[in-house]
């Protein structure tokens, strides 16, 4: 699993209850294997991902954040996707200007029904972030 | 309708008195909310019903001890109890606007009155050229109305980089740029009012001369703005640069507190959630070697960004209010002004446009969410 360096991301995922939490579990039950480096926090919607808790990670040195949303149209809340769409492109905006790697922090569409589209994006997240590097908030302390 | 308040011996702060008062006597209003001088020499917002009381009403001292936007607030939750005017510099009327779209504050039965804005200095230059008697309002209205500045004090920072300096969509507007102070102050009202406060219809005096002036203040203002941001833009840009913008932060939370729109009743970072059992912190300086003490300083920043930086108004009350002088202000106008302009959205513009984080459309950012 690590790279030459032995870097292994670490990844902390929002899951919406209604859609990508099943996903996931659905990749479990169904034997899907991908990398362990995502720890899973549930959510009711993610239309109640605050970005501070998208924040909070990042700045203790995770070097990954995940946000797991129903797919357009599909919200269990009617609109919670769809605001959080909007916030997550205010939040990147911010990460950007502010300095901050705004591609540590995905959105991804994954519904319930798709524990391989749930699987395959850790996948693909864990190698992208292993382009990246470390946090470099890891190392810092003063903040 | 344009009128003319009448200025005598040219004293157009008594003019304005006057003015203001003809609003409580003729029954227009209830109560009024101002800037009212004390003793000391500082000059505060206060809610005044007695008509003898504006005669120490002060709207046009350069001062501004909070952004009016949050009284105006606490006055009328959701609907005045009370037919209220209120006078409100241009960068406080925006805040308020934000702040009805946050349901925090009501415009039903308020008479909004604002002026073109010459600028304000900071609180405690204020108080200082107040005590020493060094404050001439004649001379600051003078060049204000002609787009001008005194050379000291400086304007707030804020104030200098404002490109927003004329208020919009008010009952009241008092047109200051342009105008000869010394013989009577062009008014704008609503012709319900003016009907009501027997004004006579006045010509423009010098539309011409209004217009020149507006325009030169907005490009030096423009300009300074330009310069401010890019400064910020380049210490940002260094790697660290946030965090070194905001190193010297002592987590007083004065920006919060005096920022007109930071809407949270109950702020987060002022709660318990941020109170750690002892063992927390150790391991906190275990996982980095050391831990800041209070933490979360910039993760503080950078949710105040999140969550109100597409609806600050640039009145950099916090920049003001920081006694380490960070430029919050400008931060929060560079970065806010960026995911304002994302969103499309200028604060305080138009009371029905939706605050950009509570709407949506569904076909937009259709790239997100999907496989990069």
């Amino acid at each position: 699993m690590s790279d030459q360096n032995g870097f292994e991301p670490r990844i902390v995922a929002f899951l919406c209850n209604w859609c990508t939490y099943t996903g996931a579990d659905l990749a479990g039950t169904s034997r899907l294997q991908y990398p362990p480096n995502v720890r899973i926090i549930r959510t009711m919607c993610s239309g109640a991902v605050d970005p501070v808790y998208v924040l909070k990670p990042l700045l203790d040195g995770v070097d990954g954040v995940l946000i797991c949303c129903c797919h357009p149209g599909d919200c269990h809340y009617q609109t919670g996707n769809y605001k959080a769409r909007r916030r997550y492109v205010a939040l990147q905006q911010i990460l950007k200007a502010a300095g901050f790697n705004e591609d540590r922090v995905w959105l991804r569409w994954i519904s319930a029904s798709e524990g391989q589209r749930f699987a395959d994006t850790i996948t693909e997240m864990v190698t992208s972030l292993k382009e990246l590097g470390p946090n470099p908030a890891r190392q810092i302390w003063a903040v | 309708m344009l009128g003319l308040i009448p200025v005598e011996n040219s004293n157009s702060l008594d003019a304005l008195r006057g003015f203001l008062r003809h609003l409580l006597e003729s029954g227009l209003v209830e109560a009024l909310y101002l800037p009212m001088e004390i003793d000391g020499g500082a000059v505060v917002p206060a809610l005044v019903v007695e008509p003898e009381q504006v005669a120490h009403a002060n709207p046009l001292a350069p001062a501004m001890s909070i952004n009016g936007a949050r009284a105006v607030s606490a006055l009328t939750g959701k609907r005045a109890p009370a037919r209220l005017a209120v006078v409100l510099r241009p960068c406080e009327l925006r805040a308020l606007i934000e702040l009805v779209k946050l349901q925090q504050a009501s415009l039903e039965d308020v008479t909004l009155i604002s002026l073109d804005c010459p600028g304000t200095f900071e609180w405690t230059d204020f108080i200082e050229v107040q005590r020493s008697g060094n404050l001439d309002l004649g001379a600051y209205l003078d060049a204000g109305s002609r787009g001008e500045v005194l050379a000291s004090p400086a304007l707030r920072t804020a104030c200098q980089m404002c490109t927003h300096p004329i208020p919009e969509k008010v009952n009241i507007h008092l047109r200051l740029f342009g105008a000869d102070l010394s013989k009577g102050i062009p008014v704008e009202l609503d012709d319900g009012i003016a009907d009501l406060l027997e004004m006579v219809e006045a010509d423009e005096v010098n539309p011409a001369g209004r217009e020149t002036i507006i325009n030169s203040l907005l490009a030096k203002r423009e300009q300074a703005r330009t310069r401010e941001l890019e400064q910020m833009q380049t210490r940002l840009g260094a790697d660290g640069g946030f965090a070194e913008v905001f190193s010297s932060c002592i987590r007083c939370y004065n920006c919060s507190t005096a920022c007109p729109v930071c809407y949270c009743k109950n702020c987060l970072f002022r709660t318990s959630a941020f109170d750690h059992a002892p063992e927390h912190y150790l391991n906190s300086a275990h996982l980095k070697g050391a831990t800041r003490l209070p933490g979360d300083t910039i993760l503080f920043h950078l949710t105040r960004l999140n969550h109100m930086g597409v609806s600050c108004v640039s009145c950099g009350m916090c920049t003001s209010a920081c006694p380490s002088e960070i430029p919050v202000g400008v931060v929060f106008s560079l970065i806010g002004g960026q995911v304002q302009q994302v969103f499309d959205y200028l604060p305080g513009r138009d009371v029905s446009e939706p605050l950009p984080l509570i709407t949506f459309q569904v076909n937009e950012w259709t790239e997100v969410g999907e496989k990069k």
